[in-house]
């Protein structure tokens, strides 16, 4: 480099060499970096398509079940679907339903309807209650009683991930596994009733259940250190109001980055039935 | 160089490499959305605005660290080193509204205040897979906030530029929780080894050419203890191994000196630039003045004092030549000391 061309940041110009040089290497950096986010994007992992009706109210009826989490079962000629209803942001739907209860008295097992955001994916519908105690539109006693039946469908041991249900079934991509953790973490203990994910022993689509207690108690806070993760576990399984309801022993959850190589046999699933 | 302090001194340059930066960041910005939105159609705005973000920040810093050590291999980098805290605060600005998107999406409308549950969400500090890695997104933000807040020259002068460089070595220790944040955050989502193979080898990069910048300069340094000695003085080279302008730089005793030969003279002056602890050894004399390669601050070279208005001074050592050999009293001067300069030999 000869004198003329020392390179100084405060002169106006800089030297012709450097010139040169910077620009060749910016030219570099405008064709690696679009190769380079090319190459990131194309192996991501893909997203699902549950959607989100993010700005669209859409009022349903049917008939609200307070068992074994806040539900409305919405029937027309041809199906019967049974949404789950949970709170604005972060909340579950209970403390809500409870507020329109102080006004309009029990909703249980009337004909009542919601207006509320759609939530949905993989055949399962959530109703987001999205104007508060506001969401609630009219309700009418049925004709015939409602007869909310519990049926035993026996015990189940198996492996699966607690997922936040609203996240999950379309507000957030991903809304699952270690990125979504704290998120799920803060919606379980808004009282957003949590699910668990299975993939069934002989299938590859996942089956989900409602997670409660040995006794069906509501247990968000005691699972909230195993969401995300893949855990073991041994519960006994209800249907209640179209859900398929776990009914977890805390105490036989594991989840898998605790076990000893000793122990990794157990992870076989083939010894599960 | 400047007495009074405003926002920005802008010239050509400068306007040129903001231009250039941020046609960069929109560049990436929409090849990366146009990507997502091709490949992964199904992808939520707040989703592609905290990938995005999160991508374009982490790529500035490893530019920017990678802009210091290629600088000391190869001068033709320079003109990227002079603006590097433009680079820098931009960094911090897109890191921001990663971090804001983050903490919102993930953690607000819940029942807990929405930075207390970055820290309480998830408690599993035990285990590696499930370490609640936004936390250390988090503290890499404060560092990086800190370093954009004082990267003015106003805050060098008043914290003094030990303080000011210590503060801002902080870049490595901020580099180091953004790669164990990515690490144990989105690695352990993603199942495609690529994206391991994509951060260790930024790391790799960035490791290596600290290494190699490293290594020179220890060899510089080791050369210089096999120097002959002779009342306190130390021959340094012959008068022709210094290009007229330029320096030949010397390392003995503890002190880093630049002997510079301008005029028929010979001066020499504390190689350490006061302004940001710039090589001035690699400098020039532009204007009579000794001129630093990193920001261009100037000193005289008879007395190591800036011109006026400007008041920074360097140390000055004692030069002769003996038989057309160039020797220096590794001795410091007090800052700014005028030392008669060693006139050369007209051949």
């Amino acid at each position: 480099m000869s004198k003329d061309e020392f390179y100084i940041g405060w002169q106006e110009e800089m030297p012709p060499s450097n010139k040169r040089f910077i620009k060749r290497i910016l030219i570099g950096l405008f064709i690696l970096i679009p190769l380079f986010l090319m190459y990131g994007v194309l192996f991501q992992k893909p997203f699902n398509h549950h959607q989100f009706e993010f700005g669209t109210l859409t009022e349903l009826t049917g008939i609200y079940h307070d068992n074994p989490v806040p539900i409305l079962e919405v029937s027309n000629e041809d199906s019967t679907a049974f949404i789950l209803l949970v709170g604005f942001g972060k909340f579950g739907a209970e403390e809500i339903i409870s507020d329109i209860e102080k006004e309009q008295g029990n909703l249980d097992g009337k004909e009542v309807t919601f207006a509320g955001t759609l939530i949905y994916g993989d055949g399962v519908t959530l109703l987001e209650l999205t104007n508060q105690e506001d969401s609630y539109v009219s309700s009418k006693d049925l004709k015939t009683e409602n007869v909310d039946e519990v049926e035993d469908l026996g015990e189940f041991e198996w492996y699966g991930e607690i997922l936040d249900p609203k996240c999950y079934f379309g507000v957030m991509k991903p809304g699952e596994g270690k990125i979504h953790k704290s998120c799920a973490i803060r919606c379980l203990s808004g009282g957003i009733p949590p699910v668990m994910r299975v993939i069934p022993h002989y299938g590859s689509e996942y089956n989900y259940y409602l997670v409660r207690g040995k006794n069906g108690e509501k247990v968000n806070e005691e699972v909230l250190k195993y969401i995300g993760e893949s855990i073991d576990y041994s519960a006994t399984i209800t249907q209640q109001n179209g859900w398929k309801v776990l009914n977890i022993d805390l105490e036989s959850i594991k989840a898998e980055r605790d076990y000893d190589l000793k122990d990794l046999d157990v992870l076989n699933r083939d010894d599960y039935e | 160089m400047s007495v009074n302090y405003t926002s920005v001194q802008w010239n050509n340059q400068k306007k040129g490499y903001d231009k250039i930066l941020w046609l960069g960041i929109f560049f990436t910005l929409a090849c990366f959305v146009g990507f997502q939105l091709w490949l992964h159609p199904e992808i939520t705005a707040e989703t592609l605005i905290i990938r995005a973000t999160a991508i374009i920040a982490f790529l500035l810093l490893h530019i920017i660290l990678a802009i210091g050590p290629l600088a000391r291999l190869n001068t033709k980098f320079l003109p990227l080193l002079y603006n590097r805290r433009h680079l820098g605060v931009s960094m911090f600005l897109i890191a921001l509204i990663h971090g804001l998107f983050s903490i919102i999406q993930f953690h607000a409308l819940g029942d807990t205040n929405a930075i207390v549950s970055v820290f309480t969400s998830n408690q599993n500090y035990q285990a590696i897979s499930e370490f609640p890695f936004q936390t250390l997104g988090f503290f890499a933000l404060i560092i990086l906030f800190l370093m954009a807040a004082t990267s003015h020259d106003f805050w060098l002068n008043n914290l003094s530029p030990r303080i000011w460089k210590t503060l801002h070595m902080g870049v490595y220790i901020a580099y180091g929780l953004l790669f164990l944040h990515v690490a144990l955050g989105a690695l352990q989502y993603e199942d495609q080894p690529v994206y391991w193979g994509i951060l260790i080898s930024g790391f790799t990069v960035i490791s290596s050419l600290h290494l190699m910048a490293g290594i020179k300069e220890t060899r510089r340094l080791q050369k210089d203890q096999t120097l002959l000695r002779e009342g306190g003085f130390i021959e340094v080279c012959h008068t022709s191994e210094i290009p007229e302008d330029c320096a030949k730089t010397v390392f003995v005793e503890g002190e880093n000196i630049a002997i510079f030969k301008y005029d028929g003279k010979l001066s020499a002056v504390h190689n350490v630039c006061k302004h940001q602890m710039g090589p001035l050894g690699e400098g020039r004399i532009v204007d009579g003045c000794i001129t630093c390669p990193w920001h261009g601050y100037q000193y005289k070279p008879e007395d190591g004092q800036a011109p006026p208005p400007f008041t920074e001074k360097l140390k000055t050592y004692e030069v002769k030549i003996l038989d057309e050999k160039v020797w220096v009293n590794p001795v410091p001067k007090e800052e700014g000391t005028f030392v008669e300069p060693a006139k050369l030999e007209k051949a």
